[in-house]
């Protein structure tokens, strides 16, 4: 285990390359690459390395680099690429092939704002437009954590009971961009944690097939279903994922969530990425002066948790979720699957704040703001914008 | 935890000076974090990284909003709005020249650090001269604030793979920041919340330009200039080269002749005799071929129609004498101004030695009359077989208001060749005269011509169509000396003409047939006054020669004479003569100055116009100081195409060599005007916009604006002075200027 100072896309892209590079004994790794602010140094990173077997194909487009990575997952190989914002949009096609193929493909998505307007900084709705694609999803919301969740993220999706792809999101910039201290594993961890990749459905030159030709409506409802149960095993994948990744490297990351001070606390707090970690460290500042507030640190999105969601919060008496994305005519994205999901539960006010769209820096002073403002609510409202309103 | 906010330039590197400040502590086992503010601005926007380092593992993502330590990488970032949130106790890194005395005002009791970083990185060759790298530099500086050894500055720079220069850049501003706390009281300085207008997407003016106002980072401003063309510049006659040529190419014929009307009467006789200097200064000549501007003013002459000529509407009126180009071109820009003038010649016909002095085959007789035809048409008199003298001179000087003398070159230079040589020996000018008028022939003698000037050259050729068995041009330099036109001497040459370098005839004597001129050999010594070696005589047994002629013909060049000139007559540097007491006498053409030319004599006539004009009005319509030249070094000729230069077609030497059909045929002889089009095409257009619209296209902040009225307008708000359009410019228009 190296200890460093790198950046989100450095320490990405270095387990990105540990991952492929596990696979070296067996049908090797590829990665389709298309560079977009904020992700071109992962890309950078993975052409610097010397795979023992596999290989970067630059294309011309990020619709081609998951078309290269689907070609790749279908031929065996442990297939992963990075994107971005319009880059995920341009690729959408896809990327619901990959899903609905059922490819363990690992994909970073580095969350950054659609345009227009024209801005490069962070937002969550790159990802969350995604969401319907039949792909894992993963919010991660520090660098260590992002290193933790790609190198479960290939357990996940190349286990037999899921093979689905996934996608581990953190924030453009904030994360991508920032150097921080990481704890980088050794390539025999790797080999260690990760079996090598296995795809039951890959092309076989001795059993000459067809893929993806015409399915009637019956075959693929079925299809369709599969996929539901697949996703449905994945929280229960992802703690066997926990408990062999602690074995390995010695630390715990987060599961399909982390859920703090809520067993005391009336009024709970629910927010993703690096926002997390700012609420968290207003609600134990507020602890110190007496005030019991929870957090839910939202991690899986897709399955979206609602056992362990419900469980969280179904007795609380003031939820707010943070978004930093939006759908628009509805609301936060997180809010919309949080309140389908405490439907019939006592909450009083489920309450939705939108901030820090387009990059907007949600500090301390935000965050406490919202909990003053969501302590005095009695009723829930329509979602508040807190930048907009303030 | 410590924080940090460092203020600087994009490109200048600070981001990567979060980085190197967050490896050094990193390296000392502390947590760290380091990142910068990114925008989709380029080079030159004011942004800002952050560093924060702490004992325990960091979980804050947001920017340092109270830094403890504030870091400027930029001299005009330095102000006080950097103040905000900056925690009293900690301190102000300045990257300046100036001691932090000199910030007493600015931050009043606060510890303010000075190093000057730009110098140290420049004289250590560190990122450009425009655009220093400060990073690694000031590495050293914020070492030594933050108690750092320099082994710890110099691993982190090791770990970042910086080497060399960096580290030596980083030793000297570890040694020499000096810092020290100034006299008052320092308060901390709360962020305030602007309520800014914040702009919807339906608001019309999204989507134009950013609303910073990004010029305010410029270093460098794009301006525009018309400079002078080489071509132009090297024309005796002040020709707007380019301008007419654009005009040929663009197949505005009347255009182009317009153009050459502003500055010359002449442009059919220069469009054939003119020894076209502007073509040995064209920038094409390095790059290619010249372009042909002297056919291609013969194209214009020919294919242009004039503007309607203007009638005299003054009182003035204005004595010429001598109708030879410069008194031509007075002539005819004092007509043009509305003076009444009369030109007087000797001769009977006006037009000089553009009449008597040049061939037929070079200038045909029906191209000077259309030309003098045209000054005729401007109310210009011309009064021949005036011979002007002192004394008529003088009463001149009482009939007229002004009078304008360029009687020529009346004296030839002569050579002794002793007294047996009759009337075998003539002078060129004279020669030329006679045969002009069909009183001489050649026919069945061998001719020898002396000299290497045009003059020479007409003879010669001139001789072989009047009959001469063999013609001989003996000359004491060698052909790269002589001052003749070098394509009139290769015509020559095809035509049979013989030329025998580095010889003088010393005598002649009558011989058995004719006459035997005897001859020096001669060697080309040091350069002489007009840069040309000179000829000295080789001694020796086979010095001398005799060669067997029939006619000599001198063609030495001529001198002015004087005599012209009354007794006490002085003449000032503007070839005026004082001293009389009548109207005011200015001297021109080749009378005042020997320039030799029919351009130079066009542009000395009309300055001597000009100054007539402005000595009796007071108005000067001297064109303004010369613009600069746009030389090679300001053309980007890699943004042209190589194009081989079209040639007007020429009358082969078997065909005209016994007789004066005109050699040169001219673009026009063509039923196309596509040669002439396209040879008039392959002009640089040095200096001058052509609109072609490459800095409008090129400009990556799209501030430049080609306006519906032709004028281009910089919107300097928000240009950020890159120089793209500058570079993209292929004609020397767009310029870049310092702040």
């Amino acid at each position: 285990m190296a200890r460093e100072l790198i950046t989100g896309n450095g320490a990405a892209g270095y387990v990105l390359a540990q991952a492929g590079e596990a696979n070296r004994s067996a049908r090797g790794c590829c990665c389709g690459a298309y560079p977009i602010t904020p992700q071109t140094e992962i890309i950078e990173y993975l052409r610097g390395f010397e795979f023992a077997k596999g290989r970067v194909v630059p294309v011309e487009s990020e619709h081609s680099a998951m078309a290269v990575c689907i070609g790749a997952s279908l031929g065996g190989a442990r297939a992963f690429t990075a994107s971005s914002a319009n880059g995920l949009a341009y690729m959408a096609e896809n990327v619901f092939a990959a899903g609905y193929f059922r490819l363990p493909i690992v994909m970073i998505a580095v969350n950054r704002t659609l345009g227009p307007p024209w801005n490069i900084w962070a937002d969550q709705g790159d990802s969350l437009a995604l969401r319907d694609a039949a792909w894992v999803q993963f919010y991660v919301e520090s660098h260590q954590e992002l290193v933790d969740t790609i190198l479960m993220a290939f357990r996940i999706a190349e286990d037999s009971r899921v093979m689905l792809p996934v996608m581990v999101c953190m924030d453009g910039f904030i994360v991508s961009h920032t150097q921080m201290v990481v704890d980088l594993p050794e390539q025999q961890q790797v080999d260690a944690y990760l079996p090598t990749c296995s795809i039951p459905h890959r092309l076989n030159v001795d059993r000459p097939a067809t893929v993806g030709g015409l399915a009637w409506p019956r075959e693929t409802e079925h299809m369709r279903h599969e996929i539901q149960q697949a996703m449905e095993r994945v929280p229960a994948v992802l703690e066997e994922a926990r408990g062999e990744f602690e074995q390995v490297f010695g630390r715990r990351p987060h599961g399909v969530m982390s859920a703090e001070y809520v067993d005391e606390a009336e009024t709970v707090v629910v927010a993703s990425n690096t926002i997390a970690r700012t609420v968290r460290n207003v609600i134990e500042q507020r602890r110190v002066g007496g005030e019991a507030i929870g957090l839910v640190s939202a991690k899986l999105f897709r399955p979206f948790p609602r056992d362990a969601i419900r469980a969280a919060l179904h007795d609380k008496r003031r939820v707010a979720v943070l978004d930093r994305n939006h759908s628009p005519g509805s609301g936060g994205i997180f809010w919309q699957e949080i309140a389908a999901t405490l439907q019939g539960c006592d909450v009083e006010v489920l309450q939705d704040y939108v901030v820090g769209l387009g990059g907007g820096d949600v500090t301390p002073d935000v965050v406490n703001r919202i909990i003053d403002d969501l302590v005095k609510r009695e009723t829930s409202a329509e979602p508040v914008w807190e930048e907009v309103t303030a | 935890m410590i924080e940090i906010t460092i203020h600087g330039r994009g490109g200048q590197g600070g981001v990567t000076l979060a980085k190197l400040i967050a490896t050094a502590h990193f390296l000392k086992g502390q947590y760290a974090q380091a990142f910068g503010v990114y925008a989709a601005e380029r080079s030159g926007a004011p942004l800002q990284a952050f560093v924060r380092i702490d004992s325990k593992e960091i979980t804050i993502h947001n920017q340092v909003r109270t830094p403890d330590h504030l870091i400027v990488l930029d001299r005009t970032l330095i102000s006080p709005g950097i103040l905000v949130g900056h925690k009293p106790e900690g301190w102000i890194l300045l990257n300046t020249s100036d001691d932090p005395l000199k910030f007493a005002e600015m931050f009043p009791g606060r510890c303010v650090a000075s190093v000057d970083a730009t110098s140290i990185a420049v004289e250590h060759k560190l990122g450009t001269r425009t655009v220093p790298i400060v990073n690694t530099t000031l590495l050293g500086a914020v070492g030594r604030m933050m108690d750092l050894s320099w082994q710890e500055v110099n691993d982190a720079i090791a770990v970042l793979k910086f080497g060399g220069a960096n580290v030596s850049a980083a030793r000297v501003a570890f040694e020499s920041v000096q810092s020290m706390t100034l006299a008052g009281h320092a308060e901390l300085n709360n962020p305030a919340v602007a309520a800014n207008h914040v702009a919807g997407i339906l608001d019309p003016d999204v989507g134009g330009p950013p609303k910073i106002r990004t010029g305010n980072w410029a270093t460098r401003q794009p301006h525009r200039r018309r400079m002078q063309a080489p071509c132009s510049h090297a024309c005796p006659a002040g020709n707007d080269v380019p301008g007419f040529v654009a005009a040929v190419s663009e197949g505005n014929h009347d255009e182009a002749m317009r153009i050459l009307l502003e500055t010359t009467p002449l442009p059919g006789v220069c469009g054939r005799v003119c020894p076209a200097p502007c073509m040995d200064a064209c920038n094409r000549s390095e790059f290619d071929e010249p372009v042909q501007v002297r056919d291609l003013e013969r194209f214009a002459a020919e294919k242009g129609q004039r503007p309607v000529p203007t009638m005299p509407s003054r009182e003035e009126r204005i004595a010429i004498v001598g109708s030879g180009p410069a008194g031509l071109s007075c002539a005819y820009q004092l007509g043009r101004l509305g003076y009444r003038v009369k030109v007087f010649d000797a001769g009977f016909e006006p037009g000089g030695l553009l009449r008597t002095g040049i061939p037929e085959y070079r200038l045909p007789h029906s191209v000077l009359d259309d030309e003098i035809d045209y000054i005729r048409q401007h109310g210009v008199e011309f009064e021949g077989e005036q011979f002007i003298d002192r004394e008529r001179l003088l009463l001149l000087t009482r009939e007229f208001d002004a009078i304008f003398v360029a009687a020529g070159l009346q004296q030839m230079r002569g050579l002794d060749l002793g007294s047996a040589c009759g009337d075998a020996v003539i002078q060129g000018i004279d020669f030329l005269e006679r045969a002009q008028e069909g009183s001489i022939t050649c026919s069945g003698q061998r001719v020898v011509v002396v000299g290497g000037g045009n003059t020479a050259i007409d003879s010669a050729r001139s001789a072989l169509r009047l009959g001469a068995i063999r013609v001989t041009i003996l000359y004491r330099r060698t052909h790269v000396e002589m001052p003749a036109i070098q394509e009139e001497i290769v015509d020559a040459l095809e035509e049979g003409v013989e030329l025998r370098e580095l010889v003088l005839p010393k005598r002649a004597a009558p011989g058995k047939a004719g006459l035997t001129l005897t001859c020096s050999r001669m060697r080309l010594g040091d350069p002489d006054a007009t840069g040309r070696r000179s000829p000295v005589p080789i001694t020796g047994a086979d010095a001398e020669f005799d060669i067997d002629c029939d006619l000599v013909i001198l063609a030495l060049g001529q001198s002015a004479d004087l005599s012209i000139l009354p007794e006490g007559a002085e003449v000032n540097k503007d070839a005026e003569l004082l001293g009389l007491t009548g109207a005011p006498v200015i001297l021109g053409g080749d009378l005042a100055k020997n320039e030799g030319t029919v351009a130079h004599a066009i542009g000395n006539g009309r300055r001597g116009a000009l100054h007539i004009h402005r000595t009796l009005t007071g108005e000067d319509l001297f064109p303004p100081a010369t613009e600069p030249i746009a030389t090679r070094e300001f053309i980007h000729t890699h943004l042209f195409d190589h194009a081989s230069a079209r040639h007007a077609p020429v009358v082969s030497p078997d065909r005209r060599r016994r007789s004066f059909v005109e050699v040169r045929e001219g673009f026009a002889k063509s039923s196309s005007q596509a040669p002439a089009i396209q040879e008039a095409k392959r002009c640089f257009s040095c200096g001058m916009c052509t609109e072609c619209d490459r800095c409008v296209e090129y400009c990556p902040e799209g501030i430049l604006l080609h306006r519906h009225d032709g004028q281009y307008e910089f919107n300097y708000d928000y240009c950020k002075g890159c120089g793209v359009c500058a570079s993209q410019c292929p004609r020397g228009v767009v310029y870049m200027t310092e702040l």
